[in-house]
């Protein structure tokens, strides 16, 4: 149907360019006859037919818009015997226009595409049998069924079955996640490898891609300031100009001169140089994953010099896992040093104790039952196992309980700080047998955000983390960050943020646990991960919706192109509109000449713009970063260094 | 009693931004229609309307008597 219309405007276009052509020739045979203004009154009105209807809608809705001023001038052309300029003019205001919707559509279609990927019917069990009914009256708790290689058709939880799904729909992300029961499931997203059945929580306008597409666009029609203005500009641009053309006829009695101006009286490069830019920009970002909240956004991202990581929830995964295990007396093992570490730890609520026991059990290891469990603030916990006191902790908790520290784990305890890890001492029976170390874990691609970060100019990377000094120095190292904040307070980042800011223009980057003030604070806030907590993603001017961390720095990297595209696009309209005003008042430009200048404009601003679409993303260089887990494998092999 | 429904309709075929006032002024002048509301920059068409007094078809037809053409859209 869409085809079909849009090849009626291709025919009215290739009618009147036709009925041109023959005109001339004609005209050239046998000049003086009636064939050629025939010819090219009748071009005129092929083309000018639907403007002028365009016209008088416009009209009868009180508005003087573009296309009643070019049928006036088209018309008046043709009073005037000028048949050339009449055909001309409504010609290419036509093969513009057409050319326009295409591209223009091609801008819009970023989003569209993605409204498309949900499947309109949906197979559901009822009563037992397979039911095919619109994907939007599922009515949630319904069983759904999805076939391998199908969309979903609703968000919900898995049931029954396993299979892969590419969510990046979604999240932008197109590594494939396991999902089995209990998994959560979006609409739009694809699977593979096996049957699932799926207990619908969500349909139609309610799902996770329906919502975030409503996002989307909500922030391409986000107007900014300059926007406004232009609009506002648009506004009065073409009615002012109607107005000059009055005035240019009663002055110079120059009808001529009077109908140019009519047709170059709509401001149409200016007025969608904006809008444009921001469509394309915004919609190639929601296409990766990144949803960028508004046009006023993207011109903060350009000014931006110096990018604020949370580290934890962003830079590292905030799980800290288990690097290390070491004995360190001969009449035990890894294993026993790990168990009885575990044993204690279960009771624990420390942060550090569920890396432990989590170690514990993937090495298959049973915990031993405890009594007269004891924590100590700040240093560690001990309990009574098998008769004998274990306790779990630092070198301070040793000392407190009577504990001798030799040489091997003091040597242990320093080398894994100055690794940035957590050790933890082992004593059984008053007696120090080993050492477990633990450290949180950088995410994949952490190196690769903060490398593409600088590429798109970013100067300073700043880690602000409540960490340890030399964890967070250790971290900062493996992924080139340029300056640490350590040992901070989650009230301290909101001051720090604010003395940045002191010098320069700072993105925030968090995963939205402790730090929305602080994103909301920074002049941009970027919140990453499918965890951001809904206020960060409310309070974050940027909201990355997967876990990639390397979406940071396209999230920054887009923003500044279309910022740039926006600019470009502005400069070239102005220029257009100023050059064309004075070229028709200095006589140089005539009507076709100047609807031709005009349509291309618009053609050069709409093309500029769907360069954003085709935009590579800087390529990840991740030299700094090859390892994604700090010290090794998150559950160490035993080092037999220390014995 | 009378329920407002709120329908998006979807048009590919805006060019220029002079169009938005004219369809929203056209739609407003439906009896029926509380609100509408023309986005340039994505081709949405945002109605609030009660259904009884002014269908969906009689959106579209609306829309398409200022030149263009609208469908509405599933979500």
């Amino acid at each position: 149907m869409r085809r079909i219309r849009a090849l009626w405007r291709w025919r009215r276009v290739g009618m009147s360019a036709l009925l041109i052509g023959v005109g001339s020739v004609a005209g050239w045979l046998s000049p003086g006859t009636r064939a050629y203004p025939a010819a090219l009154i009748a071009a005129s009105v092929v083309a000018g037919g639907s403007i002028a209807r365009r016209a008088a809608a416009g009209l009868r809705n009180r508005r003087v818009g573009i296309e009643a001023l070019v049928t006036v001038a088209a018309t008046g052309a043709i009073l005037l015997g000028e048949v050339w300029e009449a055909a001309a003019v409504t010609f290419l205001f036509q093969a513009g226009d057409a050319l326009e919707q295409i591209t223009l559509r091609r801008t819009r279609r970023a989003l569209t595409d993605l409204v498309e990927m949900v499947p309109t019917t949906a197979v559901v069990l009822r009563d037992g049998e397979q039911v095919e009914v619109p994907a939007s009256r599922v009515v949630a708790g319904e069983q759904v069924l999805v076939k391998p290689g199908a969309r979903i058709p609703v968000d919900g939880a898995v049931t029954e079955g396993h299979a892969w799904a590419d969510e990046s729909s979604v999240t932008g992300e197109s590594t494939p996640v396991a999902k089995e029961a209990g998994d959560v499931v979006y609409a739009g997203t694809v699977t593979t490898g096996g049957l699932l059945t799926v207990e619908a929580t969500a349909t139609g306008r309610d799902t996770t891609l329906a919502r975030i597409i409503a996002r989307v666009e909500e922030a391409q029609e986000d107007k900014a300031p300059a926007q406004r203005f232009i609009e506002k500009f648009g506004r009065w641009y073409t009615p002012a100009v109607a107005v000059m053309a009055a005035l240019a006829f009663g002055i110079t009695r120059d009808t001529h001169l009077a109908l140019t101006l009519l047709v170059i009286g709509c401001p149409g490069a200016l007025v969608i140089s904006i809008p444009v830019s921001i469509v394309a920009g915004i919609g190639r970002a929601a296409r990766e994953g990144i949803l960028i909240k508004g046009g006023e956004h993207l011109e903060t991202a350009a000014r931006v010099d110096t990018v604020a990581f949370d580290k934890t929830g962003t830079l590292t995964t905030g799980e800290p896992q288990v690097t290390e295990v070491v004995p360190l007396a001969t009449d035990i093992d890894v294993d026993e040093v790990l168990a009885y570490a575990a044993s204690v730890e279960q009771l624990s609520e420390h942060p550090l104790a569920e890396p432990v026991v989590a170690a514990a059990s993937l090495r298959g290891l049973p915990l031993r039952g405890v009594s007269d469990f004891d924590q100590h603030a700040g240093r560690g916990v001990s309990a009574q196992v098998d008769d004998l006191t274990v306790a779990v902790g630092s070198e301070r908790l040793m000392a407190d309980m009577g504990v001798d520290v030799p040489q091997t784990a003091k040597e242990f305890v320093d080398q894994s700080a100055a690794d940035g890890k957590t050790p933890l001492l082992v004593a059984v029976g008053g007696r120090v047998v080993g050492a477990v170390a633990t450290a949180d874990t950088l995410r994949p691609g952490a190196g690769a955000a903060i490398s593409k970060l600088r590429q798109s100019g970013i100067r300073r990377i700043v880690m602000l983390t409540g960490d340890d000094r030399r964890v967070a120095q250790r971290v900062a190292e493996l992924t080139g960050v340029d300056a640490v904040v350590a040992e901070q307070l989650p009230e301290d980042k909101l001051p720090a943020i604010r003395d940045l800011q002191r010098s320069a223009t700072v993105a925030m980057v968090g995963d939205g646990v402790n730090d929305a003030p602080a994103l909301a604070a920074a002049d941009l806030g970027v919140a990453l991960g499918r965890a951001a907590t809904a206020v960060a993603a409310e309070t974050a001017d940027i909201a990355v919706l997967s876990d990639r961390v390397e979406a940071i720095g396209d999230a920054l990297f887009l923003a500044r192109a279309t910022a740039l595209n926006l600019r470009q696009n502005v400069v070239v309209s102005i220029a257009t509109v100023g050059l064309l005003l004075a070229g028709v008042l200095a006589g140089q430009v005539h009507m076709a000449g100047g609807m031709l200048i005009h349509q291309l404009s618009v053609l050069a601003v709409i093309a500029n713009a769907t360069r954003l679409l085709r935009l590579r993303l800087p390529r990840s260089v991740d030299r700094r970063c090859r390892a994604t887990m700090m010290g090794g494998d998150p559950v160490a092999r035993p080092r037999d260094v220390v014995a | 009693m009378s329920v407002t429904t709120n329908t998006v309709l979807r048009s590919d075929e805006f060019t220029c931004p002079s169009c938005v006032e004219k369809i929203e002024r056209k739609l407003h002048s439906l009896p029926g229609v509380v609100s509408a509301q023309v986005h340039f920059a994505t081709g949405r068409i945002e109605v609030d309307h009660d259904s009884e007094a002014a269908s969906v078809e009689d959106l579209v037809e609306a829309v398409a008597q200022t030149g263009y053409r609208a469908a509405p859209q599933a979500f």
